[in-house]
């Protein structure tokens, strides 16, 4: 197996590894207080269990990338890896959809509901969380591409080794 | 022997057809599938009929309430919606899949039906996963409010409405486990034909 087969898989990491720091950390400082009509809103990520959960999920997703990365290319434990990555991947997308779904309400409300949004009192809170949002997203593309990387890993599709 | 970029997996070279000698993967597939086509379409379809009329006292006016008639309905949340269209999705997927597994041998796909069987099966589980746990969280929303953003809890008032989201989202979540068994079980269904064919010799 040539170095140079070695490389993409291991930016790939890299990349996802900073995907989900970055998503992990923007989150965690995003913090905001305003005082409106004597009532003083204070935004911050723990206020919400659905960005606790994304907050939970990048840091275990940004965990599994740094082990990852030390592992050798060619041993037999892959096999086992594929299906972690695919769960990772999995509670990825999870959190990023839910995560999501909680931001629309609170930039859009829902009248239905009687829910007012927030993001016109706490602004500086909500572009963070959207800046944590954007990482988020960007580490879910970049995990799918590495589970696709994962089957060829353990599969050998593209080359010709037959005995 | 350099490998050739963009060609089909050695698995195809065979004309001789491979047929799956563990036995309890052809019967126990299509049983899984199945009963995951099932949990999707349940789900899909008890969330597309919730729906709860109520009337509300909202004001007071003097001595008379002010009563206004509300509605509770699915398309009122986008969370909901994609719930929706994600089983239908996934329920469109376990079709084809199912109509595959009886039909799949008649057509000579050479092999890569099963390498687009894994990866399809991948896309799914990541499809019915975003909707499952988006509908999830806008349901613990509805269920518990946020007093930090002044959102109120609406599930005493529609009280059917939020048991029927509850069964819709326990089949969902059935099926998104179903659906990861199935795709492991493709995986290791590949890999053996992938090493019965390329090195002859069975792991």
């Amino acid at each position: 197996m040539t170095k140079a087969k070695r490389i993409p898989p291991f930016l790939l990491r890299l990349l996802a590894l900073s995907a989900t720091i970055s998503a992990t950390i923007v989150l965690v400082t995003s913090h905001d207080s305003a005082e409106v009509l004597n009532m003083s809103f204070v935004a911050k990520y723990s206020n919400s269990p659905t960005l606790k959960y994304f907050m939970i999920v990048n840091a275990i997703a940004s965990g599994y990338s740094l082990v990852l990365l030390f592992v050798p290319s060619k041993s037999l434990l892959w096999h086992f890896l594929l299906v972690l990555d695919l769960v990772i991947t999995s509670l990825l997308i999870s959190s990023i959809s839910a995560a999501l779904a909680i931001a629309y309400v609170a930039k859009k409300g829902n009248s239905h509901a009687g829910w007012l949004p927030i993001c016109g009192q706490v602004p500086k809170f909500c572009d963070h969380v959207t800046g944590a949002l954007v990482a988020g997203f960007a580490a879910v593309i970049i995990y799918f591409l590495l589970l696709l990387y994962s089957i060829h890993n353990v599969l050998d599709l593209l080359s010709t080794a037959k005995a | 022997m350099a490998p050739e970029v963009g060609e089909k997996p050695e698995v195809g070279s065979n004309k001789v057809p491979v047929k799956d000698t563990k036995g309890w993967a052809i019967r126990l597939l299509p049983l899984l599938r199945l009963l995951a086509f099932f949990a999707t379409v349940s789900a899909m379809i008890v969330m597309a009929l919730n729906k709860q009329t109520k009337t509300l006292v909202v004001a007071t006016i003097g001595s008379t309430p002010v009563k206004a008639t509300l509605t509770a309905r699915f398309q009122h949340t986008p969370a909901f919606v994609f719930f929706v269209v994600a089983n239908g999705m996934a329920s469109l997927h376990n079709l084809l899949m199912l109509m595959l597994e009886f039909t799949g041998h008649k057509f000579d796909f050479k092999g890569v039906r099963f390498l687009m069987m894994a990866i399809l099966d991948m896309m799914t589980v990541g499809v019915v996963s975003g909707g499952a746990s988006a509908a999830l969280f806008m349901g613990e929303l509805a269920r518990n409010g946020n007093s930090h953003a002044r959102w109120n809890k609406i599930c005493d008032k529609f009280d059917t409405f939020c048991e029927h989201g509850n069964g819709a989202l326990i089949a969902s979540f059935l099926a998104l486990l179903l659906l990861t068994i199935i795709t492991t079980i493709s995986i290791i269904k590949l890999q053996n034909l992938h090493y019965s064919i390329n090195h002859s010799v069975l792991p």
